[in-house]
C-alpha cells in the first residue's frame, strides 16, 4: 500500500517526553476513547502516572467529542499546559483543539473528506495526514477500524516495538472475538505500513518515553471511587435517577450493591429517590443518594427534613454548569450555596469537598460514618470532571475502614433504659436512637418541630431547646472533619484557595510559579460546611486569598467570607466557560493578578 | 419496661371518618398479632398525617406526598418490618400522584391507606383531585383511584373501604396486610373517609356505594372484569367498594433481595467481614 506520496521523512532525533498529553478528537461515536484508553495502558507501563478527561456533547452519537490522557512522573489532577499530540478524525477537531496545541505537537489528520483546510495549524507542528476512515472501509469494510490503525501510527510515533503494540491491543480488547479482533490487529498493521512511509520506523521514532518503572495504582474515577468508599463502609441501600454527570455512581452500586446483600433503586425522580434512601435510613440501613445540581435542587425540602428529622443521609452532588438544565456535560462548582445554605429552615449539615479519586474513597467512606453520628444530611461535593475524570491513584486503604454506628441503640441497651426519648436533649446535640425492629423502643420520627419523645410540639421553649440541641452536633462533630491539605511556602504572605478538581490543577500551576521565583501558600479545604477554624487562620495570615473556582459569582468567595474571612484579602480567580483551568492557564491568571498589585 | 411515648389522642373532628380508620387499623393489626416493635406506620401531610400520632407502633410522618417511596426504601431495607403508609386524598393523588402510580407498579411490600374525604381539610376547605363527582363534572373531573389502580399492569391488590361499613373495613385492611406480610407486594386501600367540617359526603357515599363483595358473582381476580364493573358502576353514579382486584405475583423485593440478609442488618455488613470481596473490587481498577 502506498498512501502518501511526496513523503517527508523524519530522520531528527527523538524527543524524551515525560510529560505527554494527547487528544483524540472527531464526531462522537468516532471511538475516540479507544486510542486513548490504548495509550493510556502504553503510558502506565512506562511509568507515568494519568489523568484521563473526555469532552462530549450532551448526545448519544455525534457531535464534538474528543478523549485527552495525559502521562507524567508527578500526578496532576488536570491538564497541564497544552497537547502534544492531536489525533483529529475531522476539521471541527482541529479548529476546537488547533488553539491547545503546543508549538512542537504532532497532529495526526484524517484526510478521508479532503486535505485539511491551509492554516488551521501553526507552521509550528508536525503533520502527519493519512486518510484513515477511507482506507479502514476500503481495506477492512469497517470505519471504527480507523482507531487501531491510528494508534498504529502513534505506536510508532512513540517508539514502541510492534509486537509491544500489538500486545497492547489484544490485551485491551481480549474480549473481542474473531473477525472483531483479526480486524483490529489488520488495522493495526495498516498503521505500521503508513508509518514506514513516514519514516518512522523502528529506531527512528518522534517521541521517546521515559523508561520508567511501572507502578501499581488504581485508575479510578470520582464517582466510582466515592460509590466504592460508601459501600466499603457499610453503605448498602442506594436510590438514584440518571442523570449527567452522576448517573454513573447509581450504575456502579447497582452492578456491586446486589454482590453485597445491599439495594439499588431507580426511583421515578429524584423526590423519590431521597425518600427512598431515607426510609432505608430510618430503618438502621446505610443509605445514600446522589444526583447532579438540578437533582438535588429537586432534593432540597427532604434535605431540609433530614436536617430536622434527624436522619442519617449521604447526599452526592456532581455538581454540572447550571444554572436551569446549564450544561449537562460540563465543569462548575456553583452549588456550593445550594449545598450550604439550600432548603427551608436552619439546620445542620456537613459538606465534604474531595479533591482527587483517592480522597472520593476517604470522604465517601467518611461521610457515611458522619451521616450515622452525627444523625443529619452529609453531603459530598464533586464535580463533573472530578466525577467522571480518570486519574492514577495510590491503592485504597481498606483496612482502615471503620463501620462507626454511633448512638444506635440495639436491643440490650434499650432494655437497660428506663425511658427512650428518639430527640433527647443532649450535650452533644446527639440523642440514641432505636431502629424500628428493636422492642421497646418504639419512637415518632417527625419533620414538624416535636418534644423529646417525637410528639409535635409548637411549645415556645421547647423548640428553642431543640433547634439548639440540632446545631451543637456541628461543633461535636468538627474534630472528625478531614483537615485541609496545605503546601507552599508558609512564610509567604499570599494564598492560594481552591476546591475539587481546582485542587489538583493548583497543586501544578503551584509548581510553575515556583519554578518562576514566585512565593504563594496553598490551602485546599476538605470541608466547605462548617468551616473549619484552619481555613480562616490562613487566610487572617495573608495579606491576599486567591480564591480559584469555576463559579462566575464566586460561590467558594461567599462560602468563606460567609464563615467570617476578611472579604478585602478574597481575590476570585473565576472561569465559567464549562472547562476546567489549564495549570498554565491557571499560571498566567495569577500572575497577571500579581502584577495588577 | 422502657418508656416510650404514649399515643395521643386523635386530633381530628367530632365525626370524623379518620377515627373509623384508625380503629379498623388498630383491629386488624391485633387480629393478626403484630407486635407494635414491628410495625412502622408511616403517613403523609394533612389530617391523615397524624394517625401515626394514636397508635402504638414505629411511627414517621413524611414529607407532603412522599410517604410511598419512604415506605418503599424502608420495607426494601427491612423485609421484617410491617410497613403501612397512609395519607389523604391530596397527599396521594395531587402531590404525590406520580409516585402512586409507580409504587403500584413496582409492587413492593407495603400496605397503602389513602383516607378519601374529597377535601383539603387542614387547610379549610379547598378541592381535592377527589372533590366533586365523576357523573356530573365534565371538565377536571374527580380522580378514580380504582380505575387508577386497575390500568397499572403491577397493580396486585386493590380495595376500596368505607368508613360507614366497620366491619367490611376492617376485613379488608386484615386482607391487605396479610398480602403484604406475605410478601406479595403492594396493597393500596382507599378508605371513603368523609371530612364532617368542609365536605360532609356521608349522605352522598351513603347513596351510592356498591359492595361488590357482597356479590358471588364477583371474581376479584379478573381484572378485565373489575374493569368493566367499575366503568359500568361509575357510570351508573355509584362508587364501587370492596376487593376489588388480587393478584399473586412475586414483589418487588424478592428480585431485589436475593440472601436472608437485608440492608438493615448492619452487624453484617461491617467492612471487616468483607475485605477480601472489597479487595477484588478494587483490583479491577489496577492499573
Amino acid at each position: 500500500m502506498n498512501i502518501m506520496t511526496d513523503m517527508k521523512k523524519f530522520t531528527s532525533e527523538p524527543r524524551l517526553c515525560d510529560d505527554l498529553t494527547v487528544c483524540v478528537a472527531g464526531q462522537g461515536g468516532d471511538g475516540s476513547l479507544t486510542i486513548v484508553t490504548l495509550l493510556s495502558d502504553v503510558l502506565a507501563h512506562h511509568g507515568l502516572n494519568l489523568y484521563r478527561t473526555s469532552n462530549i456533547a450532551s448526545r448519544i452519537k455525534g457531535g464534538h467529542a474528543s478523549a485527552l490522557v495525559r502521562g507524567s512522573f508527578e500526578q496532576h489532577g488536570g491538564l497541564g499546559s497544552a497537547i502534544n499530540i492531536l489525533v483529529a478524525f475531522d476539521d471541527e477537531a482541529i479548529r476546537l483543539r488547533g488553539p491547545y496545541l503546543t508549538d512542537d505537537a504532532i497532529v495526526i489528520y484524517d484526510t478521508s473528506r479532503g486535505p485539511l483546510p491551509e492554516g488551521i495549524v501553526p507552521e509550528t507542528v508536525t503533520l502527519l495526514e493519512v486518510p484513515f476512515s477511507r482506507y479502514s472501509v476500503r481495506e477492512l469494510a469497517r470505519d471504527l477500524f480507523k482507531n487501531s490503525f491510528g494508534f498504529g501510527l502513534l505506536s510508532r510515533v512513540l517508539g514502541l516495538a510492534d509486537i509491544e503494540a500489538d500486545q497492547y491491543l489484544t490485551n485491551r480488547f481480549k474480549k473481542l472475538k474473531g473477525r472483531a479482533m483479526e480486524g483490529n490487529r489488520q488495522a493495526l498493521k495498516l498503521g505500521f505500513e503508513v508509518a514506514d512511509e513516514f519514516g518512522l520506523t523502528v529506531g527512528h521514532q518522534m517521541l521517546q518515553l521515559p523508561k520508567g518503572e511501572k507502578k501499581d495504582h488504581l485508575f479510578i474515577t470520582g464517582n466510582e471511587a466515592t460509590a466504592f468508599g460508601f459501600l466499603a463502609a457499610g453503605g448498602r441501600f442506594y436510590a438514584g435517577y440518571p442523570i449527567t454527570p452522576a448517573t454513573e455512581v447509581m450504575d456502579w452500586l447497582g452492578k456491586n450493591l446486589p454482590q453485597f446483600d445491599g439495594v439499588m433503586v431507580q426511583a421515578e425522580d429524584e423526590l423519590s429517590a431521597i425518600n427512598m434512601a431515607i426510609g432505608a435510613s430510618l430503618t438502621g440501613a446505610r443509605a445514600m443518594t446522589g444526583s447532579s445540581s438540578p437533582g438535588i435542587a429537586l432534593m432540597g425540602e427532604s434535605i431540609s427534613h433530614c436536617g430536622s428529622a434527624e436522619i442519617p443521609m449521604v447526599i452526592v452532588n456532581s455538581q454540572r454548569a447550571g444554572p436551569s438544565t446549564g450544561m449537562p456535560t460540563k465543569v462548575e462548582q456553583s452549588d456550593l450555596g445550594m449545598m450550604i445554605s439550600g432548603g427551608n429552615g436552619d439546620f445542620p449539615r456537613i459538606v465534604l469537598a474531595p479533591g482527587n479519586s483517592h480522597e472520593c474513597f476517604e470522604i465517601g467512606a467518611l461521610a457515611t460514618n458522619l451521616a450515622q453520628i452525627a444523625q443529619c444530611p452529609v453531603f459530598i461535593a464533586l464535580d463533573r470532571a472530578l466525577s467522571q475524570d480518570t486519574m492514577t491513584v495510590p491503592y485504597f486503604d481498606l483496612d482502615s475502614v471503620e463501620m462507626d454506628t454511633g448512638k444506635m441503640l440495639d436491643a440490650a441497651e434499650v432494655a437497660e433504659l428506663d425511658e427512650y426519648k428518639r430527640y433527647k436533649i443532649t450535650k452533644d446535640g446527639i440523642s440514641p436512637w432505636a431502629i424500628p425492629g428493636t422492642p421497646e423502643g418504639m419512637s415518632l420520627v417527625t419533620g414538624n418541630e416535636r418534644n423529646e419523645w417525637g410528639q409535635v410540639s409548637t411549645d415556645l421553649a421547647n423548640r428553642v431547646a431543640m433547634m439548639d440541641k440540632r446545631s451543637r452536633k456541628l461543633e461535636t462533630i468538627k474534630p472528625m472533619l478531614p483537615k485541609a491539605i496545605v503546601y507552599g511556602d508558609t512564610a509567604s504572605k499570599v494564598g492560594i484557595i481552591g476546591v475539587g478538581v481546582v485542587g489538583g490543577i493548583i497543586s501544578e500551576t503551584h509548581n510553575l510559579l515556583e519554578q518562576e521565583g514566585y512565593k504563594f501558600q496553598v490551602h485546599r479545604p476538605r470541608v466547605l460546611f462548617p468551616l473549619l477554624q484552619e481555613t480562616l487562620d490562613f487566610i487572617a495570615s495573608c495579606d491576599r486569598v486567591y480564591v480559584v473556582e469555576h463559579s462566575e459569582s464566586g460561590q467558594l468567595e461567599r462560602v468563606l467570607s460567609g464563615a467570617g474571612a476578611d472579604p478585602s484579602k478574597l481575590h476570585g480567580i473565576r472561569k465559567y466557560d464549562g472547562t476546567p483551568f489549564w495549570s498554565d492557564e491557571l499560571t498566567n491568571r495569577i500572575k497577571d493578578a500579581e502584577a495588577a498589585k | 419496661m422502657t418508656t416510650t411515648y404514649t399515643p395521643t389522642n386523635p386530633v381530628w373532628c367530632s365525626g370524623c371518618g379518620h377515627y373509623g380508620v384508625k380503629g379498623a387499623m388498630e383491629r386488624s393489626l391485633a387480629q393478626l398479632g403484630i407486635a407494635p416493635h414491628e410495625t412502622m406506620l408511616l403517613t403523609g401531610i394533612g389530617c391523615s398525617g397524624s394517625v401515626q400520632n394514636n397508635i402504638n407502633a414505629y411511627g414517621y410522618h413524611s414529607m407532603h406526598g412522599r410517604v410511598l417511596p419512604t415506605a418503599t426504601g424502608a420495607a426494601l431495607a427491612n423485609p421484617e418490618l410491617t410497613v403501612i403508609a397512609a395519607g389523604g386524598d391530596g397527599d396521594g393523588y395531587a402531590i404525590g400522584g406520580g409516585h402512586l402510580v409507580h409504587a403500584l407498579k413496582r409492587n413492593a411490600s407495603v400496605l397503602y391507606i389513602l383516607m378519601n374525604n374529597a377535601v383539603y381539610g387542614l387547610t379549610k376547605g379547598q378541592n381535592s383531585p377527589t372533590s366533586g363527582t365523576a357523573v356530573d363534572a365534565v371538565a377536571d373531573a374527580p380522580i378514580d383511584g380504582v380505575s387508577m389502580g386497575l390500568a397499572i399492569p403491577g397493580t396486585t391488590f386493590l380495595a376500596r373501604g368505607f368508613t360507614r361499613d366497620a366491619d367490611q373495613l376492617n376485613d379488608l385492611m386484615t386482607k391487605a396486610l396479610e398480602h403484604v406480610r406475605a410478601k406479595k407486594g403492594f396493597a393500596f386501600l382507599e378508605v371513603l373517609s368523609p371530612c364532617v367540617t368542609y365536605n360532609d359526603t356521608f349522605p352522598d357515599w351513603d347513596a351510592r356505594v356498591h359492595n361488590v363483595d357482597a356479590d358471588p358473582d364477583y371474581a376479584p381476580n379478573d381484572r378485565g372484569a373489575a374493569f368493566v364493573k367499575t366503568m359500568n358502576l361509575n357510570s351508573e353514579g355509584k362508587i364501587p367498594t370492596g376487593l376489588i382486584y388480587h393478584e399473586d405475583r412475586p414483589c418487588f423485593e424478592a428480585e431485589l433481595l436475593k440472601n436472608d440478609t437485608s440492608p438493615a442488618q448492619l452487624s453484617a455488613h461491617d467492612p471487616k467481614n468483607h475485605l477480601d470481596k472489597l479487595q477484588a473490587v478494587m483490583e479491577r481498577y489496577h492499573m
